[in-house]
C-alpha cells in the first residue's frame, strides 16, 4: 500500500479533521467526489476506504474473458494504478466475452485496446500497460510494483508461476479461472504471509490448494473446449468484487487480520473460500449452481511457501529457469505417437477417395457433436472422443464385443479416424488396436494427420473449422 | 441452498468441470459408509482412468470442506451416510 499523498489530487483539497496521515489525510477532489459517490455511501465504505482504493496499485495480468469485466470494475472503483500484462491481440473470437475490447480495435494490442477502454471508463487511474506475456524472467519486477495481482490468465504454468512470485513478494493473489460452463474464484496469500511460515495461522497459494497441475492432454482451452461469456464474465467481476473489497477494508495488512479471525469464523481468509460456479445450459439455477467450499490453511510441506520452500523456491530461481514451469505442466509439443503407417495426410485421404482408390471405408469423427454440427467430411460418422473412451472402458471391463465401439457394422472395412486438431485421433487409433479391432492388423486403422484444420488447409479452404 | 439428499445408506458425490465430462454426470449417489482413501478405487471400478486423468490433480471436499487424501500411515477419514463429497479439478483458462 502507499500512503505518500499524490500530488495531482490535491488540488482542492484541505485536511479534514481526526484522518489519517498521507493519503488519507486529503479531501477528494471534486471529480473523485462525484464520480465515486454512490459507492462511497455504501456501508462500510467511506471516505477512508475510498482513499484507499485511490491510493492502492493493482495488476491485472490477462487481458481477456476475466481481465476485461475485472478491469473495468477496478478502473471504476477507482484504483490509482492499474497495470495490465498481456502478448495477445485482439481477435474477433474475443469478443463475446471480451468486452473491453471493440470490433474497431481487432488487431490491436489487447493491453492498449483494453486500456482505451477504461481510459473511457476513468481517465483518473494511471494505467501501466505490459504488451508481452508474463514469464519467469519479468514477473518478479512487474509483481513487485503492486500492492495485488489479479491472476486471469489462461493457462497452469503461469498460475503456478503467478502464485510462486506472489508468495515470494509478499502479494495477496485473487485469482479466477473460467471454461466451458465452469467458474472458480479463491483469494490466495491474503494477508500476505512470508514464504515459510507455514502453520495453521496462514493463507495458502495455489500450490497448497492444487498441488499437480492436470496432464496436459486434458488442459481445456477456451479456444479448445469452448466457454460462455456471462460464466467468465461473473468470474472476473466476483475477481474485482474480491480485490476492491480487499484493498478498502485493508484486509491484505497483516495488521488487520493476525490475531482476530479463528478457525471456526466462516469469513477468515486464512482458510479461504473457493467458489464453484457451474452453468447448466439445460436448467435453471440449482442448488449446485454456485458452491463455495472452505480450503486447508497454508501445507507445511507445500513446495513454494511451507516450512521448508526457502530451500525449493527463490525468486533468483525462477528468474533463470527453476522450477521450470513449462516441463511442471508438461506443455511440450505434443508428437506424433502413431507409427508413420498408420497415419495419412488430409491431402492423400483426398486424393485416394477421390481416384477411386478407397470405396468402402469408415470415416471416423471424433470431435464434439457442436463442432462436427457445423460441417463435416461427407460419409463421416460422429463419436465424440470423450464417449469413444467411456465405451471403450466399458467393453475392456465387462469384456462385450469390440465392435460394438463403431457406429456403422462392417468388419473388414479399414477404419479412418479425424478429429480437429489431429491429437484426439491418433489416441482413438490406439484404442480401437488395443480392442483388437484392428484384428490382429489384418484391418487398418488410420490416423488422419492434422484433422479437420489439415483438411481446411490442404483440401477444402472453405471448410467451416471451429 | 439446500441440496437432495442422497437415499438411505448412500452419500451424494459431486462432479465438477473435466470431472462432469469424465463421467457424464453432475450427480450421483454411492454406498456409504466409505473409506476416503478407497473413494479413488470406488469411482477407478466405475469410470475406468478417472484416477490418472481427474484424481490425480483434483481436491476433494467433504460436506463443503476441504480434505486431504490420507496417505499410508494417517489416519483415515470415513465418508458417512448423507455426506456430500465433490471432486474438484482445477479450471486453469480464462
Amino acid at each position: 500500500m502507499q500512503h505518500n499523498s499524490s500530488e495531482e489530487h490535491h488540488s482542492n483539497g484541505v485536511a479534514g479533521r481526526n484522518e489519517g496521515q498521507g493519503g488519507f489525510s486529503r479531501r477528494l477532489t471534486d471529480e473523485e467526489f462525484d464520480r465515486y459517490s454512490r459507492q462511497m455511501i455504501v456501508p462500510g465504505m467511506g471516505k477512508e476506504a475510498q482513499l484507499r482504493l485511490i491510493n492502492s496499485k493493482v495488476l491485472i495480468i490477462g487481458a481477456g474473458g476475466l481481465g476485461c469485466p475485472a478491469a473495468q470494475y477496478i478502473a471504476g472503483a477507482g484504483i490509482g494504478t492499474i497495470g495490465i500484462v498481456d502478448g495477445d491481440i485482439v481477435e474477433p473470437s474475443n469478443l463475446h466475452r471480451q468486452v473491453g475490447h471493440a470490433t474497431s480495435r481487432i488487431g490491436m494490442m489487447k493491453v492498449d485496446s483494453l486500456i482505451t477502454h477504461l481510459r473511457d471508463l476513468n481517465p483518473l487511474p494511471t494505467y501501466v500497460p505490459y504488451t508481452f506475456p508474463i514469464s519467469h524472467e519479468n514477473a518478479a519486477d512487474i509483481i513487485s510494483q503492486y500492492d495485488l495481482v489479479l491472476d486471469c490468465t489462461d493457462n497452469p504454468a503461469t498460475r503456478y508461476l503467478i502464485s510462486d512470485v506472489c508468495i515470494l513478494l509478499c502479494k495477496p493473489l485473487v485469482s479466477a479461472a473460467s471454461v466451458q460452463k465452469s467458474g472458480q474464484l479463491i483469494v490466495l496469500n491474503c494477508p500476505p504471509t512470508p514464504q515459510g511460515k507455514a502453520d495453521k495461522k496462514y493463507s495458502p497459494c495455489y500450490r497448497c490448494c492444487f498441488r499437480k497441475p492436470p496432464p496436459a492432454n486434458t488442459q481445456l482451452s477456451c479456444g479448445e473446449a469452448g466457454i460462455m461469456g456471462p460464466v467468465v464474465g461473473l468470474m472476473g467481476v466476483a475477481q474485482a468484487g474480491e480485490a476492491i473489497k480487499i484493498l478498502a477494508s485493508g484486509l491484505h495488512l497483516p495488521s488487520a487480520i493476525s490475531g482476530t479471525t479463528t478457525e471456526d469464523d466462516p469469513h477468515n481468509l486464512i482458510q479461504p473460500t473457493l467458489l464453484i460456479y457451474s452453468y447448466d445450459l439445460n436448467a435453471a439455477p440449482g442448488p449446485y449452481t454456485f458452491r463455495p467450499l472452505k480450503m486447508a490453511s497454508r501445507k507445511k510441506n507445500c513446495f513454494a511457501c511451507g516450512e521448508n520452500s526457502p530451500q525449493t523456491l527463490t525468486l533468483e530461481g525462477i528468474k533463470s529457469g527453476n522450477p521450470n514451469y513449462i516441463q511442471f505442466c508438461g506443455l511440450q509439443t505434443p508428437k506424433a505417437t502413431l507409427p508413420a503407417q498408420d497415419r495419412i495426410t488430409a491431402s492423400a485421404y483426398h486424393a485416394a477417395r477421390e481416384s477411386g482408390q478407397l470405396q468402402n471405408h469408415i470415416l471416423l469423427d471424433t470431435r464434439e457433436k457442436e463442432h462436427f454440427s457445423f460441417g463435416s467430411i461427407e460419409g463421416a460418422v460422429n463419436v465424440p472422443f470423450g464417449k469413444l473412451l467411456m465405451k471403450a472402458a466399458t467393453i475392456k471391463r465387462s469384456g462385450g464385443d469390440a465392435e460394438e465401439i463403431l457406429p456403422v457394422k462392417s468388419a473388414e472395412d479399414p477404419i479412418f479416424v479425424v478429429c480437429r486438431r489431429g491429437l484426439d485421433s491418433q489416441e482413438a487409433v490406439e484404442k480401437l488396436k488395443e480392442l483388437g479391432v484392428d484384428q490382429g492388423g489384418k484391418r487398418k486403422i488410420v490416423d488422419i494427420i492434422g484433422g479437420m484444420k489439415a483438411w481446411k488447409e490442404e483440401v477444402d479452404p472453405s471448410f467451416p473449422f471451429i | 441452498m439446500s441440496t437432495p439428499k442422497p437415499a438411505p445408506g448412500h452419500f451424494t458425490i459431486l462432479y465438477f468441470a473435466t470431472a462432469t465430462s469424465f463421467t457424464g454426470k453432475n450427480v450421483e449417489s454411492l454406498p456409504a459408509p466409505l473409506s476416503l482413501r478407497k473413494l479413488g478405487d470406488v469411482l477407478e471400478e466405475r469410470y475406468k482412468g478417472i484416477k490418472e486423468g481427474v484424481l490425480g490433480h483434483s481436491l476433494v471436499t467433504i460436506n463443503l470442506a476441504y480434505v486431504d487424501i490420507p496417505e499410508e500411515g494417517e489416519d483415515d477419514v470415513i465418508i458417512k451416510e448423507g455426506d456430500e463429497v465433490a471432486i474438484i479439478p482445477p479450471v486453469s483458462s480464462g
